[in-house]
């Protein structure tokens, strides 16, 4: 529900995956195929050679070293910055208002309630009931849209239909509190925690 | 409070079966590769400090940290010599694996094992464990056998559940079929999967 780019994952884990994949093989050929090692020998000290030669036609004037090594450290320091922004971007979306609107009541002003009404509400709610092991309540922003994720974990031999069902209830009593329906996902999720617990025998 | 966007709050725009509810759906049953993500931007991250570093050290032209990137291009040009073959083609293989994982990851479509519930109200996803541990308790009540005995395992089409009877007493198969197949329309998972009931022929003692 949260707002990971999973097509850019995709692509730059595609891209890296094969880069590293074709290091890889490379290294294992070169290790097992001679043919394979005389054409490295030849590729790979062309083009060293003329990388060198570029590094000579770039000096600094007056100095030994090449301004190309710094252009080299801006790239990495992009690459840096780029692979930071890309982390960052995983599990974003949370947010903090669940309605913001206009009353077009008579009085001037706008609505605005906070995520944590419903977050507490659900949360009280289902904490006290002894087949779960835990509940989760937090609001994510989905295409521009507010939306409510419940995570709970129900002990073992819980039958999820009927849970669905209760928590289904508590949103629909939430409805008419805040006054509109917001999208609400409910997950219900089999933990460790879970699976070591006593079975509920009870229900 | 019924004043606020009263037009909004009555067309219904958020049921489960609006197109918006269902690309969260989507979303929620496959996987995000955000692990896979994180792993691959620390190696590129640590590489590309590596290499800053031992280039910072060359610009401003200090001794290098661990090898001069000049001598570390030349032991790479002349591979095949000044390791043994048996690391070298190790290492290779490792990366090769490495490789291998990130590009799977991006290939393959990633389902999470999970399905639907249906509601009137909210979006439900379940992971498969929570729906084969309901099915489990339903089973071993219509076995009349203890919970070590059974055995339930949920895929996307097919549930199978694994019963072991106590060793004497008389186990009906098709009672426990049904009784897992009435769960199972009560709960009515989307996909619906199949439900297969194996009996061992070994009966477990002192159950």
């Amino acid at each position: 529900m949260n707002g990971t780019p999973r097509i850019i994952n995709r692509i730059l884990l595609f891209i890296l995956g094969v880069k590293v994949l074709a290091i890889g093989l490379l290294l294992v050929l070169l290790a097992t195929v001679p043919a394979v090692a005389d054409w490295w020998h030849g590729w790979s000290a062309g083009v060293w050679a003329r990388a060198e030669e570029t590094f000579k036609q770039t000096r600094f004037p007056g100095r030994e070293e090449s301004w190309l090594w710094l252009a080299a450290a801006a790239v990495l320091v992009a690459l840096i910055i780029a692979m930071v922004a890309w982390v960052s971007q995983q599990g974003k979306g949370r947010a903090n208002l669940l309605v913001s609107g206009e009353d077009n009541g008579d009085v001037d002003g706008d609505v605005r309630i906070g995520g944590g009404v419903a977050e507490q509400a659900l949360k009280a709610a289902l904490a006290e009931r002894p087949d779960l092991a835990s509940a989760t309540v937090s609001t994510y922003e989905v295409g521009g849209r507010p939306g409510l994720r419940v995570r709970i974990q129900p002990r073992q031999g819980v039958a999820p239909h009927a849970l669905a069902e209760d928590v289904s209830r508590l949103v629909e009593a939430l409805d008419t509190v805040v006054g509109r329906r917001t999208p609400v996902l409910v997950h219900i999720v089999a933990g460790a925690r879970a699976k070591f617990a006593r079975a509920e025998r009870v229900r | 409070m019924s004043q606020i966007d009263r037009d909004t709050a009555n067309t219904e725009p958020d049921a489960p079966g609006s197109p918006h509810m269902r690309r969260i759906l989507h979303r929620e049953s496959y996987s995000s590769r955000a692990g896979a993500a994180g792993l691959a931007a620390g190696l590129v991250i640590v590489l590309c400090v590596y290499a800053l570093l031992e280039s910072a050290v060359r610009v401003v032209g200090q001794p290098p940290w661990l090898i001069d990137p000049g001598t570390a291009a030349q032991r790479i040009i002349a591979l095949p010599q000044g390791i043994p073959p048996l690391l070298l083609g190790a290492s290779g293989g490792v990366i090769a694996m490495v490789g291998l994982f990130f590009l799977l990851n991006a290939v393959f479509p990633g389902r999470r094992a999970r399905h639907l519930l249906q509601d009137p109200r909210v979006a439900v996803v379940v992971d498969d464990e929570v729906i084969a541990s309901a099915l489990a308790r339903r089973a071993r009540t219509a076995a009349g056998v203890s919970q070590e005995q059974v055995m339930v395992v949920v895929s996307k089409r097919l549930v199978v559940v694994n019963v072991r009877p106590t060793s004497g007493v008389r186990v009906s198969g098709d009672a426990i079929s049904a009784a897992v197949r009435e769960e199972l329309a009560q709960m009515s998972p989307w996909p619906m999967p199949e439900v297969r009931v194996n009996l061992a022929t070994s009966g477990v003692i002192g159950a």
